[in-house]
């Protein structure tokens, strides 16, 4: 009887144990995960710049529910370049009609290559798209995207 | 003749108004809500909209809260979900004011100037009046801005698990640094 009463804890024991460690390594795996070079992901979408901006104030529901959160490349030329410091360059698309624009920050790891571009060069980029927003501040619509690299 | 004249008036105008109110359109914003428990949430935004109107004083800032960039994938979800920063309805943070001293800065002279900014930030539908501390570098036309400041996540109903077992900093760090031209 307190054989079998020993052999059953055991058992508890090392299931708990085990258990303990899958959960600890699931954990692990969570806390240290990080978003990936979005160079190497796959672009849900490839869409023309101006188009692309146009799409969201004929429809900004639709487009927010088709592009927001997902990997898509722009293509376009280059209607601005803010590098404000070291660390940052931001390429933005601006529709003239109406002062919507698109703007791209970049992964660290592809700063040098976006530093390289120009005002009016025609470029190919993909990036984490966070959806149409208007801003208050300057009366215009705008689409951020994060995460940016160039496509090539 | 007259006609010139008046859409001559009509460009000065208009460049002086723009020469007025500086903005940016990539502002840099962070906030570091990490403690001694967890190192993960602390993220970027480098689209931040900003304006000063050297006329008048008055200074606005907005941030796209998706566009807040974290290292880890699940941090990012968690922090624009439903009981956290909830950004499908709540899409961005937001601070509207004025240089509380207007004499602290002069537009027309270079220099570094310490002022501080009175207003009002808005975040996750809630708005808390605010004074911010920060450093103003007039150059050729061109401000340099840096703020550095904490708020208290509970002023603005952030809740949850995570601070109260001290894994995420009950009064996060925000700093901001911008060129407006």
């Amino acid at each position: 009887m307190a054989t079998r009463k020993r052999s059953w804890l055991k058992k508890l024991l090392v299931t708990g144990l085990a258990l303990a460690i899958i959960g600890a390594g699931i954990y692990w795996y969570i806390a240290t995960e990080k978003f990936g070079d979005t160079k190497g992901e796959k672009a849900a979408f490839e869409v023309n710049a101006i188009d692309f901006i146009r799409e969201f104030r004929k429809d900004d529901s639709a487009a927010n529910k088709k592009y927001r959160e997902t990997i898509i490349t722009v293509n376009g030329r280059v209607s601005e370049l803010e590098a404000p410091d070291s660390s940052t360059v931001n390429v933005k698309f601006i529709d003239t009609t109406t002062g919507d624009y698109a703007i791209f920050a970049f992964q660290e790891q592809h700063l040098a290559e976006a530093k390289s571009l120009k005002t009016g060069d025609s470029v190919s980029i993909k990036g984490s798209c966070s959806g149409l927003l208007f801003s208050e501040v300057l009366g215009y619509y705008y689409i951020p995207f994060k995460r940016s690299t160039l496509n090539k | 003749m007259k006609k010139a004249i008046l859409i001559l008036a009509l460009v000065i105008t208009t460049v002086s108004l723009f020469a007025q109110k500086k903005i940016t359109t990539s502002a840099t914003i962070s906030f570091d809500a990490s403690t001694s428990y967890d190192n993960l949430p602390r993220a970027t935004n480098k689209t931040g909209i900003g304006a000063i109107d050297t006329k008048t004083g008055s200074v606005a800032f907005e941030a796209n809260v998706k566009n807040f960039t974290f290292a880890n994938p699940t941090m990012q979800g968690h922090f624009n979900g439903e009981k956290w920063l909830n950004s499908d309805a709540h899409p961005n943070f937001t601070f509207k004011g004025n240089i509380a001293d207007p004499s602290s800065v002069d537009f027309t002279k270079d220099g570094t100037y310490k002022t501080e900014v009175d207003g009002v930030i808005g975040i996750k539908g809630k708005e808390k009046n605010i004074k911010i501390p920060g450093t103003i570098v007039v150059n050729g036309g061109t401000l340099s801005v840096s703020a550095n400041f904490s708020i208290n996540v509970a002023d603005f109903d952030i809740t949850g698990v995570p601070i109260d077992a001290g894994k995420v900093s009950k009064q996060p760090k925000i700093s901001v640094s911008a060129e407006l031209k």
